[in-house]
């Protein structure tokens, strides 16, 4: 009887510092998300022809914004549903620790969208085409490796894979492709698109698990 | 069995309201009188007697700015806080080890 309160009272701390510490919306769908609307963005960059630097950082900024606004509306409806509030504290830290990266990323490229335009035909293909789209991996890989810290263990790891990705493509250097923006696409598709669906399936099977324990 | 963890269970700690604000602050360097409220459903009547006793018993200190131009008043765990908490929760470990074990 005495042990049946005190595990009781061990559970409810465990509960509630976990509420105060650990972000606990459901990723999966935020990844489904991201996933689709990278893996749909690669194709439609590909085959409708997205192919000048400007017009590729330019469609990849509005495919982030895009994104971002879809995970918040999905956030906003996680919260409302577990009546929470949406403005937590842990969702506060999350978003901090994943800003400065993300910030510097879209500060360069920003920078880029406007001095592409003046730069010569080879520096802004190599610029728009190639180390912009792999700046974009590291960076979002150092948001997530920070905002990790935060989460369910995992993100972590999710977030090491776009850092080592990204600096091994740098490493492998710029390909002697025909088609520059056909790389440039299929590098976004693969690490925003298909990574993303792939996390995404692998969260949806272990969230549905620990739901069902 | 032994009833000493169970006497020594710390009272102002082991009421359940205080009991899940200082879970929460054991996990927070610092909350906001408001994210308490929300996250615990608690009024802020309620809240506010809780804090004075923990207050009082020197286990949070509060901190109180404006934010905007509004008053923010933000709570964490002092050392004292944090030692007793680590105690009262290494004795509730301690009571359900005991009843495990004679059973």
């Amino acid at each position: 009887m005495e042990s049946n309160w005190a595990a009781d009272n061990l559970r409810i701390i465990r509960t509630l510092m976990e509420r105060s510490a650990i972000y606990r919306r459901a990723l999966a769908p935020l990844m489904f998300l991201a996933g689709s609307l990278g893996t749909a963005a690669a194709l439609i960059g590909w085959f409708a022809r997205v192919e000048s630097p400007r017009a590729f950082v330019g469609f990849w900024l509005a495919v982030a914004v895009l994104t971002i606004a879809g995970c918040f509306l999905l956030l906003r409806r996680q919260a409302l549903r577990d009546a929470e509030p949406l403005w937590s504290t842990p969702t506060r830290r999350v978003l901090q620790a994943l800003l400065p990266a993300l910030a510097a990323g879209l500060i360069c490229s920003t920078i880029a969208l406007f001095k592409l335009g003046a730069a010569e035909q080879k520096t802004a293909t190599i610029v728009g085409l190639f180390c912009l789209p792999l700046g974009w991996i590291v960076f979002y890989g150092c948001a997530v490796h920070a905002a990790g810290f935060f989460m369910p263990r995992g993100i972590r790891l999710f977030g090491w894979i776009f850092i080592l990705g990204g600096c091994g493509l740098f490493a492998l250097g710029s390909p002697e492709a025909p088609r520059p923006p056909h790389y440039a696409h299929g590098v976004m598709g693969l690490f925003f698109g298909a990574l993303h669906l792939a996390y995404g399936i692998y969260l949806f099977c272990t969230e549905k698990r620990k739901n069902e324990t | 069995m032994n009833p000493e963890p169970f006497l020594q269970l710390d009272r102002v700690i082991h009421e359940k309201g205080r009991l899940a604000i200082m879970s929460l602050l054991a996990a927070s360097p610092q909350l906001a009188f408001t994210e308490m409220r929300d996250t615990l459903n608690m009024t802020d009547g309620n809240l506010t007697a809780h804090m004075r006793t923990l207050q009082e018993s020197g286990y949070v200190s509060v901190t109180k700015e404006f934010q905007g131009g509004r008053p923010l008043t933000t709570y964490s765990l002092t050392a004292q806080g944090r030692k007793a908490f680590a105690t009262y929760i290494n004795l509730l470990e301690q009571i359900v080890q005991q009843t495990k074990s004679t059973k």
